[in-house]
This record gives C-alpha cells, sequence and structure tokens, in this order.
C-alpha cells in the first residue's frame, strides 16, 4: 500500500478484501447463526438461501418493505388514469352518442378502471420489488465463489460486508468461523475492471442502429416533401381496378366501360310499365309506346295536382270567387284530358266466378259505405253526411247513369286506384288484382239494374222473388 | 441433511394425524434440484423430438394458414350469415379458458395455503401463457386488416378518434392484454430464483449467458426474499381477481347483447366455472405425460393429481348446474325466444354438439368420485380429454346455436365450418405443444425454491421444534405468522 505513489495506476488493480462467506448446511443451522450475527451488531451484511426461509426475517432482523403501499399507490394510478381516460375519450374529446346512453357513466367504466388498476398494481409489485432489490445486478464479485453456487441449490450462506463499521479483518473471520459454519472463505475484488466482450459490443450496436433505422426513416418521411405518393405498403382500396362511366376500355369490344342493358331485364322500378294494361288500365300500343307514358306521368300529374288545388282553394274561397272556380276548370280539363286516354274495354285477363265472388267482398269492404250496396250513391257515410248537410260532401254518382255506364272499365280502374273529386286513391290500399275484381263486380250490378225481365227465365225469376 | 422417507408411499392414503408428505422418494434439497434441472440439462428424449417435431409442424401449418388468411381475407372461414362469430371466436374462449387454470393454482391457491400447488403450478402457468398466446392469435386476425389493429388501443392517430369504451370487445382488450401481461409477470417472477439455479448449474457458455441474463442477477440474498415474496403474494392476490375479471368480460361480450340464449346473467359466473373446469382438464392432460416423460413423479405424485380431479368434480358439476339453470330460466322467464333458444339447443339442428357437451362436462367427470378413477393417472387423462372435448363444444354450442337461429326465421342459417377452420383449431394446439415443450426441456418445470419450502424435512420452517405434527395433523411452525 505504501508503494503506490510511484505507480498509482497499479492501486487500483489491487484487489480489495470485500468481505467474507460462511457457508452452512441446513437451514437450522443459518438461523441460529443469524440470530448471533444480529446480536453481534453487524448492519452491512446478508444471508443467501435457495428458498425462502420463513424464520430468517425475525433472525436477521428485517424490517418490514414498503412494497405494498408502492403497489397501492400504483394501483390508484392506474384507477385514476383509466376514469380520466374513458371520460376525455369518450365524453369529451370525441363524444360517443350510442342509443342515447349517458355519455360518461361509472358502471360502463369499470370493466377498464378495474384492469388498469391490476395491471398497473402488478407493475408496481414487480418492478417495485426489482428496484428495492437493486436489481438487475447481473455482476457481484459473490458469484466468483465456486462454493456461492450451490446458494440456489442446498446450501445457506451468511456474507459479511467489508464497509460494515463494525468489519475488521481478524475479528470478522474469527466470529464467523465460531458459528460452526462448515466453511468459511474471503471474496475479493476484481483485479480488472470488468469489459464487456467484443462480440457483445458488436451485437448491441448492430441491434441499436438496426433501432434507430425505421423511426429515423419515418421522421424523414414526415418533414420532407415530396411529388409521388406515399409508400403504400397495404393499399387498402386506394386502389381499385373498377371501370367506371364515360370512360373507354379494351376489355369490352364496343370500347365502353358503361355497359347496356342485357336483354330480357326490366330495369329497377319499370316492371308495371311491361304490363300497362293491367296496372294503369291503359291500352298497350307499340306505336304510341311513348304517349302511353306520357299519359300515364299525366294521370300521375293530373292525380296530384287537383289535391294541392283544393287545398288552396279552400284557403282562399272566402276571399276571392274565381280562385274557386279555377280549380274547377282545372279538374274539367283533366277530366277532358282523361277523356281521351285509350282506356282497355277488356279486362285484362280471365273473368271468373271466383274473381266476381272477390270483387263483390272487396266492393262492400271498400265501396259500399258511400256507394251504397247496390252503388246508387246511397251508403251510410253518404246518407248521414246529407243528414248534416255538410257543404263540402260531394254526393257519389250513382253507377246507373248513363255516363258511368259508358266508361270503359279501363277508365273504373283508374277511378278506383286514383280516386276522383272527393273519392280519395284506393291504389295504395287494394291490391291491382282486387280493383279489376272490384270492376268487375260494378259492371255486374250495372248489368244488373237494366236488364230487360223478359230474358230472364222463369227459374232465375222465382229466385229473384224469393230472395230477400 | 434434509431428507425424507425413502421407501416409496401411497400419497393418496389419508393417515389421520400426519400430513402426506408432498414430495416422495429419497429426496433431499440437491436431489429435487437435479430432478428438475436434469432435462434442461440433459439430452431430451426421443418423445421429446418426436413431439416437438409433430407440434412444430402443425404450428408452421398454422402460421401458414395465417399467410393465406391475411392474403385472401376472413372468407376463408366458414362464417357468414347469420352466423358471422364462428370457429375464430370459439376457439378464442376456449383457449382463454384454458388459461385459467394456471393463475388460479397459482394464485388462489396460494392464497389459501394450499402448498399442494408448488409441484404444478409451475407448468400450470406456463400453459396458462402458452394458451393466453394462442387465443390472443385468433381475435387479432378476427379484424381482418391485421396491420390495422392498433385502432383497438387508445392511441392518437390521424383519424383523430377514439375507441368506445361501452363496448365489451375493448373491454376484452383491456382484460386479455392485462391477463397475458400479469400472467407473464408472474410467471417471470416465481422462475427468477430458478433460473438462477440453472444458471448456477449450467456449463455451456450460451447458457450461462442467457440464464444469467433471465435471472437478473439473483443472488437469493433473504433481504431480496423477503420482498420477493411480498410481491409474489401481491400479485397473486392481483391475479386471483384477475383471473375471475378476465372470463366474466369475455362472458359480456355475448351477455351485453341481445340475442336469446347469451342475454342471461348467468354467464359471468358459469364462464369463469367453464374456464377453471377446462383448465384443470388441460393441465392433468399435460402433465400426466410430463411428468412421466421428464422423471418428476416424487415432485408431482398422485395426490396432486387426485386433488386437481376434485376441483374437476366441483367445477363440473357447477357446469352442470349452469346448464340445467339455463333452460329453469328460460321456462321460468317466460321469453319466447329464450325458450326456443334453449329447446333448439337440445333438439335442433345443433343437438349433436349439445348432447356432446352435456355428456363430456357433466357425465364424465362424475366418474372422478370412484378413487379408482381418480387416482390411476391414465384413467385421468383420458376423463380429461374427455372433458376439453366438451369445453370446446361448450363454447361452439353457445355460440353457433344463437345465430343460427336468432329471432326471425328469414335470418336462420347451418353453420359449416371450412377446410381452413379445422386446420387452424389444429395449428393452434400445435403452437401451444410447442410452446409448452421447448418450456419444459429449457426451463425449470417445477417451482424448485417453492417445492423445497415446503419439503417435509427437519426444520424446513426454520424452527427450533422437531417436525412432531400437533392434534391437528399440523406442523408446528412458530415463525410461520411472521413470514
Amino acid at each position: 500500500m505504501a508503494t503506490t505513489i510511484e505507480h498509482p495506476e497499479k492501486t487500483i488493480a489491487e484487489p480489495q478484501l470485500l468481505g467474507f462467506l460462511a457457508e452452512f448446511d441446513n437451514p437450522h443451522a443459518l438461523i441460529d447463526a443469524s440470530k448471533k450475527v444480529r446480536d453481534a451488531g453487524y448492519q452491512k451484511w446478508d444471508t443467501h438461501t435457495p428458498f425462502p426461509l420463513h424464520g430468517i426475517d425475525n433472525a436477521m432482523g428485517i424490517k418490514w418493505t414498503i412494497l405494498p403501499w408502492i403497489v397501492a399507490c400504483c394501483g390508484l394510478m392506474g384507477g385514476t388514469i383509466a376514469i380520466g381516460m374513458q371520460w376525455y375519450m369518450n365524453a369529451y374529446d370525441y363524444p360517443f352518442l350510442i342509443s342515447g346512453k349517458p355519455l360518461f357513466s361509472i358502471p360502463a367504466c369499470i370493466p377498464i378502471v378495474f384492469e388498469l388498476s391490476v395491471l398497473l398494481a402488478a407493475f408496481g409489485a414487480f418492478f417495485g420489488m426489482l428496484g428495492l432489490n437493486q436489481l438487475p445486478k447481473l455482476y457481484n464479485p459473490l458469484f466468483k465463489s465456486e462454493a456461492f453456487r450451490r446458494a440456489t441449490n442446498d446450501r445457506f450462506f451468511i456474507s459479511m460486508d467489508a464497509k460494515d463499521a463494525k468489519f475488521s479483518e481478524i475479528d470478522t473471520g474469527e466470529f464467523l468461523k465460531s458459528l460452526n459454519p462448515t466453511n468459511v472463505e474471503e471474496f475479493w475484488s476484481d483485479v480488472e475492471s470488468p469489459k464487456l466482450p467484443r462480440n457483445l459490443k458488436l451485437a448491441l450496436s448492430i441491434v441499436g442502429v438496426l433501432m434507430i433505422m425505421p423511426p429515423a426513416l419515418v421522421a424523414y418521411k414526415r418533414s420532407t416533401t415530396t411529388n409521388t405518393p406515399r409508400v403504400h405498403i397495404v393499399p387498402d382500396m386506394d386502389f381499385q381496378p373498377s371501370l367506371k362511366a364515360q370512360n373507354t376500355t379494351d376489355v369490352f369490344s364496343d370500347g365502353r366501360e358503361i355497359r347496356p342493358n342485357i336483354k330480357g331485364t326490366i330495369p329497377r322500378g319499370q316492371f308495371k310499365d311491361d304490363n300497362i294494361p293491367f296496372y294503369y288500365g291503359l291500352k298497350y300500343l307499340p306505336e304510341d309506346q311513348d304517349v302511353v307514358t306520357i299519359a300515364v306521368q299525366d294521370e300521375k300529374k293530373a292525380d296530384a295536382k287537383p289535391a294541392e288545388d283544393k287545398k288552396a282553394a279552400a284557403e282562399k274561397a272566402p276571399a276571392t270567387k274565381p280562385a274557386a272556380a279555377d280549380p274547377a276548370a282545372a279538374a274539367a280539363a283533366a277530366a277532358k284530358k282523361l277523356d281521351e286516354l285509350p282506356w282497355v274495354t277488356e279486362f285484362p285477363m280471365p273473368v271468373t266466378a271466383k274473381m266476381m265472388a272477390r270483387g263483390k267482398e272487396r266492393y262492400r269492404i271498400y265501396c259500399s259505405a258511400c256507394h251504397g250496396l247496390g252503388g246508387e250513391g246511397d251508403g251510410l257515410v253518404t246518407l248521414r253526411a246529407m243528414d248534416l248537410q255538410q257543404g263540402t260532401w260531394v254526393k257519389p254518382a250513382s253507377y246507373h247513369t248513363d255516363n258511368v255506364r259508358k266508361l270503359p272499365v279501363g277508365r273504373l280502374y283508374h277511378t278506383i286506384t286514383n280516386g276522383v273529386r272527393k273519392m280519395p286513391a284506393y291504389g295504395p290500399q287494394i291490391p291491382p288484382e282486387d280493383r279489376w275484381s272490384i270492376v268487375l263486380y260494378l259492371k255486374a250490378l250495372q248489368k244488373s239494374h237494366q236488364i230487360d225481365a223478359n230474358t230472364i227465365s222463369e227459374e232465375e225469376k222465382r229466385k229473384l222473388r224469393d230472395t230477400k | 441433511m434434509a431428507s425424507v422417507t425413502a421407501e416409496p408411499i401411497d400419497t393418496t392414503i389419508e393417515v389421520p394425524g400426519k400430513r402426506t408428505p408432498l414430495v416422495t422418494g429419497a429426496h433431499d434439497y440437491g436431489t429435487v434440484t437435479d430432478a428438475v434441472c436434469r432435462l434442461a440439462e440433459c439430452k431430451a428424449p426421443k418423445a421429446w423430438y418426436l413431439a416437438l417435431g409433430v407440434s412444430a409442424c402443425l404450428m408452421g401449418m398454422l402460421f401458414g394458414l395465417i399467410g393465406y388468411l391475411i392474403i385472401t381475407g376472413v372468407g376463408v372461414w366458414g362464417n357468414r350469415s347469420p352466423v358471422f362469430w364462428g370457429w375464430p371466436i370459439v376457439n378464442f374462449v376456449f383457449w382463454v379458458g384454458i388459461g385459467h387454470a394456471g393463475t388460479l393454482i397459482s394464485a388462489i391457491l396460494f392464497l389459501f395455503r394450499q402448498d399442494w400447488r408448488t409441484g404444478i403450478n409451475r407448468a400450470a402457468e406456463a400453459m396458462t401463457i402458452f394458451a393466453v398466446v394462442c387465443a390472443g392469435v385468433f381475435p387479432g386476425i378476427h379484424i381482418g386488416r391485421v396491420w390495422l389493429a392498433y385502432w383497438l388501443f387508445p392511441i392518437p392517430n390521424q383519424m383523430a378518434m377514439w375507441p368506445n369504451f361501452r363496448s365489451p370487445l375493448l373491454w376484452d382488450v383491456f382484460a386479455v392484454s392485462t391477463y397475458a401481461t400479469v400472467s407473464l409477470l408472474f410467471w417471470y417472477m416465481g422462475m427468477i430464483p430458478d433460473l438462477a439455479t440453472l444458471r448456477d448449474r449450467a456449463t455451456g457458455k450460451i447458457q450461462q449467458f442467457a440464464y444469467g441474463l433471465f435471472s437478473l442477477g439473483w443472488n437469493g440474498s433473504s433481504r431480496h426474499w423477503h420482498r420477493y415474496e411480498r410481491a409474489y403474494l401481491l400479485l397473486a392476490a392481483l391475479a386471483a381477481p384477475l383471473v375471475l375479471s378476465v372470463h366474466t368480460i369475455v362472458s359480456f361480450d355475448f351477455a351485453v347483447s341481445q340475442l336469446p340464449g347469451w342475454h342471461t346473467t348467468i354467464f359471468p359466473p358459469y364462464f369463469v366455472a367453464g374456464a377453471v373446469f377446462s383448465g384443470f382438464a388441460m393441465v392433468l392432460t399435460l402433465m400426466i405425460p410430463a411428468r412421466k416423460i421428464c422423471g418428476i413423479e416424487d415432485l408431482l405424485t398422485d395426490r396432486h393429481l387426485e386433488n386437481m380431479t376434485k376441483v374437476i368434480i366441483a367445477t363440473g358439476t357447477m357446469v352442470g348446474y349452469a346448464y340445467a339453470m339455463e333452460f329453469f330460466i328460460a321456462w321460468y322467464g317466460g321469453n319466447r325466444y329464450e325458450t326456443f333458444a334453449f329447446i333448439n339447443r337440445a333438439f335442433g339442428p345443433y343437438a349433436w354438439a349439445y348432447w356432446i357437451m352435456v355428456s363430456c362436462n357433466v357425465i364424465s367427470p362424475q366418474l372422478f368420485w370412484i378413487k379408482k378413477i381418480r387416482t390411476t393417472p391414465w384413467m385421468i387423462f383420458v376423463v380429461c380429454v374427455f372433458v376439453n372435448i366438451g369445453m370446446w363444444f361448450e363454447r361452439f354450442v353457445i355460440t353457433v346455436t344463437s345465430l343460427s337461429r336468432d329471432f326471425l326465421p328469414s335470418s336462420w342459417g347451418y353453420f359449416k365450418p371450412t377446410i381452413v377452420d379445422v386446420l387452424m383449431l389444429i395449428g393452434s394446439f400445435g403452437l401451444f405443444m410447442t410452446l409448452f415443450l421447448l418450456f419444459c426441456k429449457f426451463l425449470p418445470m417445477v417451482a424448485m425454491a417453492e417445492v423445497k419450502s415446503v419439503m417435509a424435512s427437519p426444520h424446513d420452517h426454520g424452527d427450533d421444534q422437531p417436525d412432531i405434527p400437533d392434534s391437528h395433523g399440523q406442523y408446528q411452525s412458530e415463525n410461520s405468522d411472521t413470514e
């Protein structure tokens, strides 16, 4: 030690006594020895056992650890973070309104609060334990002792640190020997400072460089401007091979990307146009197809207008008389226009007894309330309205006038579908088949009022007389 | 030296007034270390290589199929209207459930001071980790565009949007990832002292480096042990409610929806019981061959197996009760859709699956009432395999029957898995087994330090009393309350 003045670097290299290591072969002996070391007043010493030895805490005088408090704090922190996060994210920064549920409510938060509390508390327990134990500490001079390797297997050790105030090279060694250990040895500091192996250094630097590269590339890309699009590692649906309207293509021989209708298919919403007699009661004339189409459109417009006009008229009526005349004229014009349309005169389907029965049933349900069971315009609603003398009520026309009798079936069908005057449109309520059935029954009613008694057979006459 | 009885004893017999040793054979601390470390230090038996080869192939198949799925899209699965939750979710719930036994054994049995857990907890925890890995695969790829999986996490992104925290699917993300993390910490922390043992015995440079790195410089200091035990106790106390919460939250995925057969309050406890049930069965399925191959029958005795079969009887009966109660409530609740859902389960197009489930889960564990079956390893193994099959079918029945027959007959359908579904399930077993076999070979399969601390050896508790059981058959340990 005295020669250190000339070669100061050598003193650093000289090994120092770091402490003693006493070995025991059973836990009982270790605990007995520990009590003696504790009572002798040593502070910087430790025991090493292959498993947690219960009773050694007392024997060594180990104080309670603060770890539970660390864990409790971490757990509370986790819960607070969780509840704050959920409030901020779902109720404040990006309000999620789902089915009118409250934006923030404690019950829905509980699962996440619980999970994050447990997660952070577990981190607290694990890393808190490591921190308090000052681990990881891969280098430890004790590890150089061959005997100490059994500390994790089946041997029990006491280590005395030379830094302890009571430590002395001779006395402490004697003291340890008096505890009846199987062996006592000294442990020394290293002559050379530990160095990382060359290979490890190389490997670590390569890993370090590789780890820096991705963030460096991202940072570069984000901070530079470029004319070309970004790199699409996963393009998702950014680029699609689908064809677009108005473009040309080589895929089809006609070079068009937009495709014409395929033969035999019906475009959406045009199904009815393929059976105009049935759905509109109009004759289908191939040479006049456009006329018919226009007529159908006109009909729809004509149907929509009177309703509006009437409404307007009802409001204006007391103020200006001419305004009331206008809708009447418009209605007349519309009626005239309807007269000119090519209505079907035959039923666009086979007429059967079943259809007649259906028509009678439907007529009684939908029509008889106003028109009366016999079609004379004397339904119960009409009678009541007449009774009350309501000015707005227009009495339904009898079917048995020449005017109505002459109307083609298509026109009758149209009236049921779209209504006329006070009568509302029944198209939405009654399916087309039933409307035709009603027309059929209506025709039968008309016929029943105009028949010559002589043309009826005697049997029929008798039947009619008996029927009430 | 610490040593126990030399002659082999039958650990399954109860001797009044005497506690049955948890370690049999002529073992002292050193030989326990030798027995556990042998597999990591010697050449593995042929059976291990064979098993690893097979399971690695299956794992390769799983990864291949995942690649295929990502490139092609999730349409390669049989999930389609009306059953959009098919096998991937069934597999997910199945694997998460398997994981539960590990944490249950290590945490709840630890808190209850059940010392017999020391023989099995390490392997069971490892099983938990690997089962959670297998479980995580399925929802991970189920989202379709896996590269956008980060949308699940509350990370600020360019769309300035946040996930919906009122969705049970998001709770799942938190629950399962917390569970995986805490289980991993628990498992790894328990292993640190044993890794130190392996480090101190290692001869090769690579082993010394690897075990040295992962044992974090553990030196067995009693001051360290003190904090370590406290931390272990706290982690166990945290993991115990966590394990119950995870499957509860998984069950919320179902129970919070409005579907008949799913929308029931029995789901959380029922799922947890089922998870523990299947988990214990899986532990036994793995440990019975593993203890044979690794030669650790002395540490993992027939008594350990028997104790676990008792847990299986208990949880299996709970599961049976839950099945009965679902039916009862479906009738008693007076909800027509619910009633139909359950009648349809038992007698509808999936009746075959339902009855496989009932016979495997309710009937087969009842065989464990017979002592002969309870104490014969190969019989336990067979019953446990049935339980595993049954529990997979339970998840299948819950998921598929409810979805395929919901409120409107117009939206009914019959689910058929594709070959990809089937191979992925098999492949997930390959992944699981590969990880487990690598664990058996390279890591301490039994918690050496813990086994040593419960060995029936003189002065094992460090007290001054010789080991004489008291009138309750308990060994005295005056210091046990100061641990």
